[in-house]
C-alpha cells in the first residue's frame, strides 16, 4: 500500500484544495485575462472548431504554433500542460500499435501526426482561454451570450462549495477507515487493499449524499431569500448586474491580429 | 386518495434542489475518480471511469431531467473546468450523451423498490452512454483522418479499440461502479432523502414518463438532443466529404472557413434551443406538494 501512501502524502486534501484555487484565480494579469470575455468566446469559437475541417498540415502547423504563443502569453502551469501531452501521446501510440497490428505499415504515422496536432491545436486553444477566465469572469460572459442563469450560478457554487466538499468527503472516508479493518494481506498486485479503498470510496458517499441534500435545500433557500430566481429571468436585473462588460480598444486589436494571421496562413501557405 | 394518481410534480425550487445536489455529488466523485490513477493489464484497463451509480441513484429517487442535467453539468463544472481540462465542444457531446444516457435510465425505472428495474436501469444507462460515446470518437478519428483509405488498417483499429473498450467499460464499470453501488444505494436512500429536500418520495402511481402531460414534452426534448449529437457529427463528415473530393483549399480557403462557421452558427443554434426549450420545460404548472417538515 505504499504506493497508495506515498499518492496520498503528495495528494493530501490541502495541497488540491490549493491547486484548485490556484487554477482558478491564479493568473489574472495576463493578457488573455484581461481581455472582455465575448472576445474570447467569439476566438474559441473559431479555433475550437475550424482546425477539425483543414487538412493542409502547414496551415495546422501555423496555427498550433499560434495557439502555444497564446498558451505561453497565458502562464498555463506546466502540469496540465503536461497532463494534455502526455493524453495525445497515450490516443496516438495505442492507435498506432494497434493499427500496425492489423497491418498497417509505418506510413499510418503521418495521418496520425495530423490528427495529434489538430487535437493538439483545439485543446491548447480551449486551456488558453478557459484557463485565463476567472470563475467570476466566466460565468458572467456565459450569463451575458444568453446561457441560463442556472449555469452560471452552478460554476460559482462549484468552485464556492468545493473545498467544503472534498473536506466533508474526507471526513467521512477516514472515519470509515477507523471504523473499517484493512485486509491483513495485499493479495495479488495489491487487489485486495484496492478493492477495500474503492469500497470504501464508494460507501462514503452515503452519508455524503444525505449531508449534501441538506446543504442543497439551505443553498436554495437562500437563494430564494434573496431573489435570485427573480434575477435569472429578467432582462433588466442582468444588465445591471453585466454592466461592466466592455467590449474595449484591446479585444478588438486581439480579434483583427488573430484573424489577419489566419488569412495570412491560408494566403501564403 | 386523491394524490395516488397526479403526476410528479415540482416546485421550481424543489428542482434547483435535485439539480445543486446532483450537480455537486457527481462533480466531487468525477473530481475524485479524475485523480486516482488507472491500472492496465494489457490492453485491459482497469480504471474508475465514473462513479455512475451517483447520477443513476438520484435519477431514480428524484425527477430524472434534472439530475441527469444536474450532474452532466456537476461533470463538466468540477471534472473539466476546476482542473483546467475543458475541452469546450468536445464537451458539448458528453454533455448531451451523459443527459441522454442518465435521463432514459432514470424514467426506466416505474417503483424503486423493485430491484429488477433499479438493475437493469443502471446498466441501461450505462450502455447508452457507453455506446454513444464510442460511436463518436469513431466518427471523430474517421472525419479527423484524411487519408483514411490510404492507411491500411486504421479504419478497423479504431473500431476495434473503440469497441474493446466500450466492452470494458461496461463490464468492468458498468457492474462494479454502476449496478452494485445502485443496488445498494436505492433501497437505502428511498424515502430518506426525498423528506430533506422537502418532497414525497416517488411510488410507483407517480408516473411523469409516457403518455402523461409532461411527458410527451420531454420525450421531444431527448429525440432532439439525440438528433442535435448526430447532426453535429453527420455535418462535420459531410464537411470532410466537400474538402476532400475537391482539393482547392487554398485556393477557396476563405470559403470553407464560411462553412464551418455555418456549421458552428447551427451548433450554436441547437444549444441555445435545447437552453430554451429546457428552460420552457421547467415552466410546466407547478404545484406545491404537502412539505414535509425536516
Amino acid at each position: 500500500m505504499e504506493y497508495t501512501r506515498k499518492f496520498a502524502d503528495k495528494l493530501s486534501v490541502e495541497q488540491v484544495k490549493i491547486e484548485l484555487l490556484n487554477t482558478a484565480y491564479g493568473n489574472g494579469d495576463t493578457f488573455l485575462a484581461k481581455l472582455d470575455p465575448r472576445t474570447l468566446f467569439i476566438w474559441y469559437l473559431f479555433f475550437g472548431i475550424i482546425p477539425w475541417f483543414i487538412h493542409d498540415v502547414r496551415v495546422l502547423i501555423g496555427m498550433c504554433l499560434f495557439m502555444m504563443v497564446t498558451t505561453y502569453m497565458a502562464k498555463i502551469s506546466p502540469l496540465i500542460i503536461f497532463i494534455l501531452c502526455l493524453g495525445l501521446l497515450g490516443q496516438g501510440g495505442y492507435l498506432l500499435v494497434v493499427s500496425l497490428f492489423f497491418g498497417g505499415n509505418w506510413t499510418t504515422m503521418l495521418p496520425l501526426l495530423v490528427l495529434t496536432v489538430k487535437l493538439s491545436t483545439i485543446s491548447l486553444a480551449s486551456i488558453s482561454v478557459f484557463c485565463s477566465m476567472n470563475p467570476d469572469k466566466l460565468s458572467d460572459g456565459l450569463l451575458k451570450i444568453k446561457v441560463p442563469g442556472q449555469v452560471s450560478f452552478s460554476i460559482a457554487y462549484g468552485y464556492r462549495m468545493l473545498p467544503t466538499l472534498i473536506e466533508e468527503y474526507h471526513h467521512v472516508f477516514q472515519s470509515f477507515r477507523l471504523r473499517g479493518k484493512t485486509p491483513e494481506k495485499h493479495g495479488f498486485l495489491y487487489i485486495r487493499s484496492i478493492a477495500y479503498f474503492v469500497k470504501i470510496a464508494m460507501l462514503s458517499f452515503y452519508p455524503l449524499l444525505l449531508s449534501t441534500a441538506k446543504s442543497a435545500r439551505t443553498t436554495v433557500e437562500a437563494l430564494e431569500t434573496k431573489g435570485s430566481m427573480y434575477g435569472f429571468n429578467h432582462p433588466e436585473v442582468k444588465k445591471l448586474k453585466l454592466a461592466s462588460l466592455k467590449m474595449k480598444r484591446q479585444d478588438y486589436l486581439f480579434l483583427l491580429g488573430s484573424a489577419i494571421y489566419v488569412i495570412a496562413l491560408f494566403i501564403l501557405l | 386518495m386523491a394524490t395516488l394518481n397526479q403526476r410528479y410534480t415540482l416546485t421550481q425550487s424543489q428542482k434547483m434542489m435535485v439539480f445543486i445536489l446532483s450537480m455537486s455529488l457527481y462533480g466531487l466523485s468525477n473530481m475524485i475518480t479524475e485523480l486516482v490513477p488507472s491500472a492496465y493489464l494489457g490492453p485491459i484497463e482497469f480504471s474508475i471511469e465514473y462513479f455512475a451509480f451517483i447520477p443513476l441513484t438520484l435519477c431514480i429517487l428524484f425527477h430524472p431531467l434534472y439530475a441527469a442535467i444536474g450532474a452532466s453539468l456537476g461533470e463538466v463544472i468540477f471534472g473539466e473546468l476546476m482542473l483546467g481540462q475543458f475541452g469546450g465542444f468536445g464537451e458539448l457531446e458528453k454533455f448531451i450523451a451523459f443527459s441522454l444516457a442518465m435521463y432514459v435510465a432514470g424514467t426506466f425505472v416505474r417503483d424503486p423498490k423493485n430491484k429488477l428495474q433499479v438493475g437493469t436501469a443502471a446498466i441501461l444507462g450505462v450502455v447508452i452512454h457507453q455506446a454513444i460515446s464510442a460511436m463518436v470518437d469513431i466518427l471523430k478519428v474517421w472525419v479527423g483522418v484524411e487519408e483514411l483509405e490510404a492507411v491500411p488498417g486504421l479504419a478497423e483499429s479504431v473500431v476495434v479499440v473503440e469497441g474493446f473498450a466500450f466492452l470494458n467499460d461496461v463490464l468492468f464499470s458498468g457492474i462494479l461502479f454502476a449496478l452494485l453501488p445502485t443496488l445498494y444505494l436505492v433501497p437505502r436512500l428511498y424515502g430518506k432523502i426525498e423528506p430533506l429536500l422537502g418532497m414525497k418520495p416517488r411510488d410507483r402511481h407517480d408516473r411523469y414518463s409516457l403518455g402523461e402531460i409532461v411527458g410527451p414534452r420531454l420525450i421531444v426534448t431527448g429525440i432532439f438532443l439525440a438528433a442535435a449529437a448526430f447532426l453535429f457529427e453527420y455535418l462535420s463528415e459531410a464537411g470532410f466529404n466537400v474538402e476532400w473530393e475537391a482539393d482547392f483549399l487554398e485556393m477557396f480557403g476563405d470559403w470553407f472557413i464560411w462553412v464551418s462557421l455555418g456549421v458552428a452558427l447551427i451548433v450554436a443554434i441547437i444549444t441555445i434551443t435545447f437552453m430554451i426549450k429546457k428552460k420552457s420545460n421547467t415552466n410546466a404548472a407547478d404545484q406545491q406538494e404537502e412539505k414535509i417538515p425536516s
